[in-house]
């Protein structure tokens, strides 16, 4: 029973310094999430390289996997944005393949026996990197629906057709519900991966200490065991799905900086 | 040869011009109807429709409650900014989530 140590639940979070640098006083250490991260550009940039690299009419296995995720992307950003949403593609694509990337990645269980530093990490389970997200999406929305639109970019806080007196209560809530766009689109992208893995580690933890304590406990170890197994496969879905969100959201948004004037 | 054979053998003799093919492709995409398909159901779809909901209420509530409070601290009202930020932030939260479950 002794031999077995329980990792705790949040462990699996813990950023850890790999190369430490400083900027002055500002410390820019190069983190297991920043090396996660550039894993997962990398990858990316690795990927759609060698699909595109000889392309075909008749698309081989790589050029299918990189044309199925360019439609999907694209009928997203035509069906949310219209045909003005063209100029957001790229922004939208790079989104949501790197999260979906990053998503997945954490998703590749780390080797035993390793040093902690080299186990796999969730880059987006941290707010401080999906808040960043956000921040450059509702950054784009502002900038370019003033740019589009003007001062009538205002008129997104004001809905039309209400009685004068309403506006005093209808342009605050509208303006602190904006403020609060980028939080909500960086806390439900944070929530569901954060908590997918707490769940994960929690049924794994359960198996170990089941099967530690031996005896008739071993066999209900099971039990967790299939938990486990369905919760990685529902992981899978939400990694999918939350980058899904995130970039839907961010199209809505950008209607509405696209459309503001139209309110 | 005229065109019109060309396209029949077009099979056999390799790949379409590719001008038929954008021709297509167009043809295609104009009966494409857009907004039709949305995401699946199941529990991870619920799973996920109750984090955004949870998100969206509580991402409101603390706009509003912080720039209550910080309107508080620079005008020196506390603590009726405060009060006042809780409800408008509660009210935003609800507005966010009619929005997103529209």
């Amino acid at each position: 029973m002794q031999g077995f140590r329980v990792a705790s639940p949040m462990e699996q979070f813990e950023i850890i310094p790999i190369v430490d640098l400083s900027l002055g006083s500002i410390d820019i250490s190069l983190t297991n999430s920043a090396v996660w991260m550039l894993i997962g550009t990398g990858a990316i940039i690795a990927f759609f390289f060698a699909a595109t690299r000889r392309a075909a009419i008749i698309p081989g296995r790589l050029q299918s996997t990189a044309e199925v995720l360019y439609e999907f992307v694209s009928d997203l950003v035509r069906d949310t944005v219209g045909p003005e949403g063209r100029k957001f593609f790229p922004y939208v694509f790079t989104l949501f393949v790197w999260i979906l990337v990053a998503n997945l990645f954490g998703m590749i269980p780390s080797l035993p026996g390793l040093p902690k530093a080299a186990h796999t990490f969730t880059t987006t389970s941290h707010l401080v990197v999906t808040l960043a997200l956000a921040m450059v999406t509702i950054t784009i929305v502002i900038v370019y629906g003033f740019y589009k639109n003007g001062l009538g970019f205002f008129k997104l806080f004001a809905p039309s057709g209400q009685p004068f007196y309403m506006y005093f209560l209808l342009v605050p809530i509208e303006v602190v519900s904006f403020l609060s766009r980028p939080l909500s689109l960086a806390i439900r992208l944070f929530a569901n991966m954060f908590a997918g893995h707490i769940i994960l580690k929690l049924f794994a933890g359960f198996v170990v200490s089941l099967i530690g304590a031996g005896g008739f406990l071993a066999v209900v170890g099971i039990l967790p065991f299939i938990g486990a197994a369905a919760v990685t496969a529902l992981e899978f879905l939400v990694a999918f799905l939350q980058a899904y969100v995130f970039a839907i959201l961010t199209c809505i948004y950008l209607n509405d900086a696209v459309h503001a004037a139209d309110h | 040869m005229a065109t019109s054979s060309d396209k029949e053998d077009a099979g056999k003799e390799g790949p379409p011009p590719l001008d038929d093919f954008t021709e297509r492709l167009d043809r295609m995409r104009g009966e494409h109807d857009p907004g039709e398909e949305k995401s699946g159901s199941g529990s991870g779809a619920a799973w996920g429709r109750a984090l955004r909901a949870s998100s969206d209420l509580l991402a409101g509530l603390f706009v509003g409650t912080v720039l209550g409070l910080l309107l508080d601290r620079w005008l020196g009202t506390s603590p009726w900014l405060l009060l006042v930020g809780i409800g408008i932030g509660f009210a935003a939260g609800l507005r966010n989530l009619t929005r997103s479950m529209k």
